[in-house]
């Protein structure tokens, strides 16, 4: 275990660099001359010059590499040449806001999914399936900034019950935080929802034809203890899987709604610093998203073994 | 459903008519030069605004700031030497009276209010404006170091009198003393923070003081007890929340979750004016939107100008007929219609009628013609249609603009290609000289030196165009060192004539600046510099 895990962590060191390259150079990459963008209106070649110098810009891409690994690796991610504020600080507000955001979008579908899904598999050919069904077929193929601004149109500004904007942090205010968070978390768990429902809809219906069922069916049990005690319990296994499969779908939604929303989240957060070619804050959101998502690969990987025994990791049980 | 080509039509047909029963020549005035949110109910004391802003300000430090948008934030929190008035005059805010220039023009005393305290209590006197000008002019990386480029040195005479020593007479100081070259920081600050660290924590002279910020999302300021006329601001603070896109800006201020929204999208103005809980404040805007020509900038921004080559080569940069035809094409009232709803105003030249330096030479414009648009082009002796190509962003009034002027232009003769490019790459683009026409505007300056000079004096820091004429830099010179406004009155006038017959830009419209208010608020004013001003703005009693 202990060979493994090294072995993992290296691995994950080499993707790390090779990630953060991948940025740095890709970055540059991009049309537009940081410096140039930076000076505004007011530019002149002597401050593009004076610009491009302050930041090093001027310096050749391997120095510029290595000097922005040797500050990531001691924790300094640089600041904004755009704002003067320190990368890390934004990052550390912004995070927050896309993880609660994130996870409220799974709870909402996941409940939703899972209803419309049971609803759908036991009331056939009823209005009810057809209901869900066609609510699905919604959540699915309609865009999350059109969705969104249909609601705040509705519910912030026809009828004003929710904010359109904003973000209270649920540690600080959670009720206020509900407000502001519903009607994001909706828009950005609709798809998630519609995905949940049509599979809860599925294997519900392959389970409650089992054989299993059937005989707790004969046993003498009730119709809600055979659906949510035997059927459901056993279909989600499937619904488990595809949160974990669209997370990373539904982190890259949240960029959408959190711009209908005005959530000052990563995604936001993300977006603004490619328009205005910020380069440590494009490196910065860049290397913080790597890490999380290998961190949480590696995380996952051990979990199984723990999970299930029976799984092995480096060619041997634990 | 009828087209836009119909509708181009139609338009055009209207707006010819608007033209002829305008008389074509020149532009018309406004009739004012602001439209504030003068109401008869008076403010309560209490109350933290909502402010939605169209983009995130840069450094809130007013040395390296470089944003307009910025501007709106440092007036609520960094008062300058001078400000304008609703008639956009020069007038007095933290000196005491207008600067005093030499009779030869290089010396300038300035003589400061006494008693004004900075936010964080320290007193402002000479000392910290000479601090402040100093680190304008000098520190690495100011945004300031051009404009205050005519300045040698900055000596306090006694604690309420600076004196300011210029290499060349420069009238247009005053007005560039009126924005962030103006600003006043608190040296006890500077010193605190360093350099580096002002932008986080700024500290100046203003009705309001810094108190947080969080990138891509807000700025807070408070009410500041030490403000010379504290006792006259309604506020508790304002929140600045930045919402980049229109639509989403518009729900907010319809919803209730911002008070003022600053950019109101022409495209919305019906909605806002529709409904009953909300006002629209418009004011003239000091810049304008036009095309600028590529005549000569091979080697980048600032070069000497040269010859093109392929591809950007082409009649449109050596003959300047070419480009009055290209100019005599543009109905500019039918693209404020169809692009831009009638919402703006059309423009032909770098100062707004709404400047004291307006005159009837400043505000000349081509007839739209396009069969004599043909005939030049065939006088001129080249082929049509002559292939152009312009470099437009890619948003979608960019786009519309685009489409506009590649219908107009098609009937005077022209086949102009349309290259949509994103505004950070545009720039730089364009700087290098890698395009035949760019649309691009300038958010504008009091002094029409700040509108003209950069742009089209040989060597200017802006001239994209490679343009170069000697009479234009010395008729631009002789402008800087006269006092009297008249005469450089006079003296624009004769460089815009001389810009409308070279045609290295071509100026099309003014924006105005549209301004959503809820029936909440009173006392917000908008003057033609744009900037939202809350000094006496508070919730309705």
């Amino acid at each position: 275990m202990g060979r493994y895990l090294l072995r993992r962590l290296l691995e994950s060191a080499v993707t790390l660099v090779l990630a953060s390259l991948v940025v740095f150079l890709g970055v540059r990459a991009l049309p537009g001359d940081p410096a140039r963008t930076l000076a505004g209106e007011e530019s002149d070649p002597a401050t593009v010059e004076a610009i491009r110098h302050e930041y090093g810009l001027d310096r050749p891409l391997p120095v510029q590499y290595a000097t922005y690994i040797r500050k990531a690796v001691s924790g300094d991610l640089g600041r904004s040449p755009r704002t003067g504020i320190p990368v890390a600080d934004s990052i550390r507000h912004a995070l927050p806001v896309t993880l609660q955001l994130a996870t409220f979008a799974i709870v909402i579908a996941v409940t939703i999914g899972i209803l419309a899904g049971v609803v759908a598999s036991v009331r056939r050919r009823t209005p009810a399936e057809w209901g869900a069904n066609a609510v699905s077929l919604l959540g699915l193929s309609v865009p999350n900034f059109w969705f969104g601004q249909m609601v705040i149109l509705f519910l912030a500004i026809a009828y004003p019950i929710f904010p359109a904007s904003g973000f209270v942090s649920v540690f600080e205010n959670p009720v206020e935080s509900l407000r502001h968070l519903l009607l994001p978390a909706l828009v950005l768990g609709s798809a998630l929802a519609a995905v949940i429902m049509r599979q809860t809809r599925s294997a519900m219906l392959d389970a409650l034809t089992a054989d299993y069922v059937r005989t707790a069916r004969a046993k003498g049990l009730g119709g809600a203890q055979v659906i949510f005690g035997h059927a459901l319990r056993n279909s989600l296994i499937v619904v488990v899987t595809i949160v974990g499969l669209q997370l990373g779908a539904l982190i890259s939604g949240a960029v959408v709604t959190e711009q209908v929303f005005v959530l000052p989240g990563f995604g936001k957060l993300t977006i603004d610093a490619v328009f205005t070619r910020d380069y440590p804050m494009i490196q910065g959101v860049a290397l913080v998203t790597a890490t999380a998502y290998i961190a949480i690969n590696l995380l996952v990987d051990l979990l199984y073994s723990v999970i299930d025994p029976r799984i092995r990791v480096g060619g041997a049980v634990i | 459903m009828p087209t836009t080509k119909a509708i181009l039509k139609s338009s055009t047909a209207l707006a010819a008519l608007a033209v002829i029963v305008a008389g074509c020549s020149p532009v018309s005035s406004p009739s004012t030069t602001q439209s504030s949110g003068t109401d008869a109910r008076t403010a309560k004391n209490g109350g933290t605004l909502r402010v939605a802003l169209a983009a995130e300000p840069d450094k809130l430090d007013p040395t390296l700031a470089r944003t307009l948008v910025g501007r709106t934030v440092f007036n609520a929190i960094c008062e300058k030497l001078y400000d304008v008035d609703s008639k956009l005059t020069v007038v007095p805010q933290l000196a005491a009276a207008l600067p005093e220039f030499s009779a030869d023009g290089m010396t300038v005393t300035i003589k400061l209010r006494t008693g004004i305290k900075f936010a964080d209590g320290t007193t402002m006197d000479a000392t910290a404006v000479k601090t402040s000008l100093d680190r304008h002019r000098s520190l690495a990386g100011s945004a300031r170091a051009s404009e205050l480029s005519s300045v040698a040195d900055v000596a306090v005479t006694d604690p309420a009198t600076v004196s300011i020593k210029l290499k060349v007479p420069f009238t247009p100081l005053t007005a560039v003393l009126a924005d962030r070259s103006g600003m006043i920081l608190s040296p006890a600050a500077l010193k605190t923070s360093g350099d580096a660290n002002f932008a986080t924590s700024p500290v100046c002279v203003g009705p309001f003081k810094f108190a947080s910020r969080i990138a891509q999302d807000r700025i807070e300021v408070v009410k500041d007890a030490n403000y010379y006329d504290a006792a006259k601001v309604h506020l508790d603070g304002i929140t600045y929340k930045i919402i980049a896109d229109a639509a989403t800006r518009l729900n907010n201020l319809r919803s209730g979750d911002v008070e003022v929204l600053d950019a109101v999208a022409a495209t919305d103005v019906e909605t806002l004016r529709s409904d009953p809980n909300l006002s629209l404040i418009t004011s003239e805007s000091l810049g304008y939107q036009g095309l600028t020509l590529n005549l000569g900038n091979v080697d980048g921004v600032g070069k000497a100008p040269k010859q093109l080559s392929a591809p950007y080569a082409g009649p449109v940069a050596t003959d300047k007929r070419v480009r009055q035809a290209f100019e005599m094409s543009l109905d500019r009232a039918a693209i404020n219609q169809v692009v831009f709803r009638g919402q703006f105003s059309p423009a032909c030249g770098p100062i707004s009628p709404a400047s004291p330096f307006s005159s009837e030479a400043a505000q000349a414009c081509a007839k739209h013609d396009p069969a004599a648009a043909k005939a030049l082009l065939a006088t001129a002796g080249v082929a049509t249609p002559v292939k152009v190509s312009m470099v437009i962003g890619n948003t979608p009034d960019a786009r519309r603009l685009g489409e506009a002027i590649q219908a107009q232009v098609k009937e005077g003769g022209f086949d102009l290609q349309l290259q949509p490019v994103e505004f950070a790459a545009s720039l730089a683009q364009t700087d290098a000289g890698k395009f035949q026409i760019f649309q691009i505007g300038w958010s504008g300056r009091v002094d029409p030196d700040g509108n003209i000079a950069n742009f089209v004096r040989s060597g200017g820091s802006q001239n994209i165009c490679g343009y170069a004429n000697p009479d234009v830099d010395s008729l631009i010179d002789q402008a800087r060192k006269t006092p009297d406004v008249a005469a450089r009155r006079d003296l624009y006038g004769q460089v815009i004539t001389k810009l409308h017959d070279d045609a290295p830009l071509i100026y099309l419209y003014r924006q105005k600046n549209l301004t959503g208010v809820s029936s909440k608020i009173v006392g917000v004013n908008v003057y033609g510099d744009g900037l939202l001003r809350f000094g006496s703005a508070g919730f309705a009693a």
